[in-house]
């Protein structure tokens, strides 16, 4: 669509305009409705708010809000891939790079990494008998942080100019020499920003969790969530500085004309080996915290403590561990030798025997047990048996010598999926079901969760089950049509219905939470007969949580006490923790981080120059400035 | 669980007529070897998979009967876990052995054998968005591959902009072709006939445009092709 622009004519395409038009409609809608409820003082009290289930609710708004979008591109995908020789609607060469560029990077950044890390917010203090995050002002800031550098991305999308080159990007297709518009700039810096966010959420969880458990709750007495949630922490810790660094070199090379991944000295290899450094932990990244959350639900719906507790944390830091030596498997094909290549074959191989240990043990958690068929449980049910499949192609993906043959074609597009869906997306929908009254004080809707489930589940496999044959027919993953050989048509259109059935079932979530909302009854503390201590404080849970604070004497502590019919032991005796504040500069670092990082990509240097200030003054100020004062003068809080 | 359990079956009838699988070079016949095998032996992990978790979730599952019963209490199973982590890295083993013989021999090579003095050798040269192929006599061609059957041939691999990747599916595996770095390629004793041949490293606008056909034809036709 061309705008006439002053006296110029300006090239829009109607996607783009189709977004612009949308989102005016429903932003006005949005306005209307927050003026009318009285909403104001709420979102005021959001936009200052440093309490962890806050936050948490935060992360899990927008992560929801992002996963629509990110779903809404694979749709997209899946029309233009229909049939062979599709031309639907823009989406055909760069709009369609563009597509699954954005696809790939919101999935994993901006919708796995936020509801994971919105579900550690939310539970990970309630199940250790935790106040709050160690720093809760820090949580504040990383959230912002997260939300600046998504902002950022989604913007340039409606400026017309999305990154193209892959999730992965590439070098040196994304260097400015190959990719000259602004689109790779967005992607480095709002990953920048939002990595930075991530990192800081890292050390307040190692923090929280080794600082701030109750009393007598040893380590070895924690429930398996905050496990995954420190191991994952060390995994981010070690991790996104790596990926931090890539960003950072190719920002470099892409603005100041260094040659890092491309000319005489550098090599394009430096940045697969910098982001595969950090991209294959990543993936541990997502799957751990959801193995935590499967953990602690398939025990509390079994009825039973988990098979194998110390095995079962061991090999969450074992998958971490192996997580850092396999990196290389993603570049069997860049020609590192037959050295390197079954060096990393044979590490890959060996992340099987943990993962295998913890599927054998929630198994058996569940054997002799009394399984209850809720909708978290059906997740959980879901997972084993599709996260098993994903699991067996990785084996088959780590020989390295087939790996030629399966590398970069919808063979690997179908593995990827089964993994990080079938662990992390089912993962946060059944954390998300099962912690919804910690949130919300409401128990979401039964039959409706059900319907979610098996639509979902169904459609995910009508999805990704025929890719795995389209791949091995010779389809290249990241092409935007085929012929009408090799009969790729059947295939790619079961696809195609799948991924509808599996959105479909988003649009049940939806009337679920209007429906739970509208109709639904305010439950108690304990709604699934939980094991953990979570489930002792009020749905939903209150700021000053934990007062006075349970004693910790064994591994899922109000199971036990339930059992035998007591109460929880109870002290008023514990070390101080952390103080609920309310500040307004978070979000004023994040959007003077936002302004720099928009200066930087388009390289006016003045509006660089002073969002770098305004984030140096706030952290100076920050640095100078008490918001525990009142606090101390009121003497209440502080213990 | 059942529409699950018939999916493999499927896929071991349509085994046939995969490309991938039916791969008509010695090279690809061994990478379709690992395929096979390694999807075997992971079945055998799939099975046993789901037919625990079959009978757990049904045995166990909440009853009118067990409603209010409290199961008993299990820390765990020192033999159990024993047995299932040395299986599972028995079975590893068996996988890593073939992995590692046929990897040493497919990996892309950098120096040069006495079996590479005897093989035919092409350069090719991938840019955005098309192939050229050149010939040990000079000759070019843009977009068409032809080599002789029953012979080993060496690809000399190498870009001119950004990353591409070399692939014939029917006949083996890819391998990518960088700028700045020659990377070989080794296909030992194709057979005759017509081969799609595609760029599989996503490289830019026109990626899935960047296509080559592979004509393989007889010893004595490629000694006269090349002479044409």
């Amino acid at each position: 669509m061309t705008i006439p622009f002053f006296k110029d004519t300006m090239f829009v395409p109607s996607d783009v305009v189709a977004a612009w038009v949308l989102t005016i409609i429903l932003g006005i809608f949005m306005a209307i409705y927050v003026w009318r409820k009285q909403k104001i003082p709420l979102l005021w009290s959001y936009l200052r708010t440093t309490n962890h289930r806050k936050i948490g609710t935060m992360y899990v708004l927008f992560g929801v809000l992002f996963f629509l979008r990110a779903g809404i591109d694979a749709l997209l995908i899946r029309l233009q891939l229909a049939s062979p020789h599709a031309e639907f609607w823009v989406f055909q060469q760069d709009k369609y790079n563009e597509l699954f560029t954005t696809h790939g990077t919101m999935m994993i950044f901006f919708v796995a990494m936020p509801l994971l890390i919105g579900l550690m917010n939310i539970a990970v203090p309630l199940q250790i008998g935790a106040r709050d995050l160690a720093f809760p002002f820090l949580n504040a800031v990383s959230f912002w942080l997260f939300l600046a550098g998504a902002i950022l991305f989604n913007m340039s999308f409606f400026l017309n100019s999305a990154p193209n080159a892959g999730w992965t990007g590439y070098a040196p297709l994304s260097t400015d020499t190959f990719t000259p518009s602004v689109g790779n700039d967005y992607y480095v810096f709002s990953l920048q920003v939002s990595g930075l966010g991530t990192i800081f959420t890292a050390i307040n969880m190692i923090v929280t969790i080794i600082r701030h458990r109750a009393p007598g709750m040893k380590l070895t007495r924690m429930p398996l969530f905050p496990w995954s949630a420190l191991i994952t922490s060390f995994l981010i810790l070690i991790a996104f500085p790596v990926l931090s660094m890539g960003l950072y070199l190719l920002m470099f090379d892409r603005l100041f004309g260094t040659g890092f991944f491309s000319g005489e000295v550098g090599s394009p290899v430096f940045w697969q080996h910098l982001f595969w450094i950090f991209g294959h932990p990543e993936v541990y990244i997502l799957a751990l915290p959801a193995f935590g959350i499967f953990s602690d639900i398939i025990s509390a719906f079994s009825k039973k403590r988990i098979f194998g507790y110390p095995a079962m944390v061991l090999s969450l830091a074992l998958i971490g561990f192996l997580g850092f030596m396999v990196w290389a498997h993603h570049m069997f094909t860049v020609g590192l030798g037959p050295m390197a290549n079954t060096f990393f074959a044979i590490t890959t191989m060996l992340i099987a025997v943990p993962t295998g240990i913890k599927i054998f043990n929630w198994l058996f958690t569940m054997r002799g047990g009394v399984i209850r068929i809720t909708t978290p449980m059906l997740f959980s049910l879901g997972f084993i048996p599709t996260f098993v499949m994903g699991g067996v192609t990785g084996v088959m993906l780590s020989v390295a010598a087939a790996d030629f043959q399966y590398h970069d074609t919808h063979f690997v597009v179908a593995h990827f999926h089964y993994t990080i869906i079938g662990s992390t997306i089912l993962g946060i929908f059944a954390g998300l079901y099962y912690w919804y009254p910690k949130i919300t004080g409401k128990v979401l809707d039964e039959t409706l969760g059900k319907w979610h489930f098996w639509l979902f589940l169904i459609g995910f496999h009508m999805t990704f089950l025929p890719m795995h044959i389209t791949g091995l027919q010779g389809m290249p993953r990241r092409v935007y049509t085929y012929g009408y050989g090799d009969s790729l048509f059947a295939l790619n259109l079961t696809s195609t219905i799948g991924a509808f059935i599996m959105g479909s079932s988003m649009l049940i979530v939806g009337w679920n939470v209007y429906k739970t909302h509208k109709y639904g009854e305010k439950v108690g503390n304990d709604p699934w007969d939980g094991r953990t201590l979570e489930w002792t404080v009020k749905s939903p849970s209150e700021e000053h949580t934990f007062e006075p604070m349970p004693v910790v004497k064994e591994m899922d502590p109000f199971w036990y006490a339930k059992v035998e019919g007591r109460k929880l032991e109870t002290t008023t005796d514990v070390r101080p923790g952390p103080i609920p504040v309310e500040s307004i500069k978070p979000i004023l670092i994040a959007v003077s981080m936002s302004l720099m990082s928009i200066g930087m990509i388009y390289s006016w240097y003045w509006l660089a120059i002073l969002g770098g200030l305004g984030t140096l003054g706030l952290f100076v100020i920050r640095s100078v400035t008490d918001e525990r004062k009142k606090d101390y003068a009121e003497g209440g809080g502080v213990q | 669980m059942k529409k699950l359990l018939t999916i493999p079956i499927l896929l071991l009838l349509a085994g046939c007529d995969i490309n991938v699988l039916d791969a008509k070079s010695e090279t690809g016949q061994d990478q379709a070897f690992l395929i096979w095998f390694s999807f075997g032996l992971m079945m055998i992990v799939l099975v046993v998979v789901f037919v625990l978790f079959a009978r757990f979730v049904w045995k166990y599952r909440e009853t009118d009967q067990n409603k209010h019963t409290l199961p008993k209490d299990v820390k765990g199973n020192k033999k159990l876990e024993i047995t299932w982590t040395t299986l599972a890295i028995l079975l590893l083993v068996v996988l890593a052995v073939p992995t590692v013989a046929i990897t040493y021999d497919q990996s892309p090579v950098l120096s040069s054998s006495e079996e590479a003095e005897q093989a035919v050798h092409v350069n090719v040269t991938g840019q955005q968005f098309f192939w050229t192929f050149e010939y040990e006599n000079g000759k070019e061609t843009t977009n068409k591959l032809v080599i002789p059957a029953n012979k080993t041939i060496v690809f000399h691999l190498i870009s001119k902009d950004v990353i591409h990747s070399f692939w014939i599916p029917q006949l083996g595996g890819k391998t990518d072709v960088l700028p700045g770095k020659e990377l070989l390629y080794k296909l030992k004793n194709p057979k005759e006939g017509t081969y799609e041949g595609k760029c599989a490293e996503f490289c830019g606008v026109q990626h899935t445009k960047m296509q080559f056909t592979t004509r393989v034809v007889s010893n004595e036709e490629y000694e006269n092709w090349l002479k044409e």
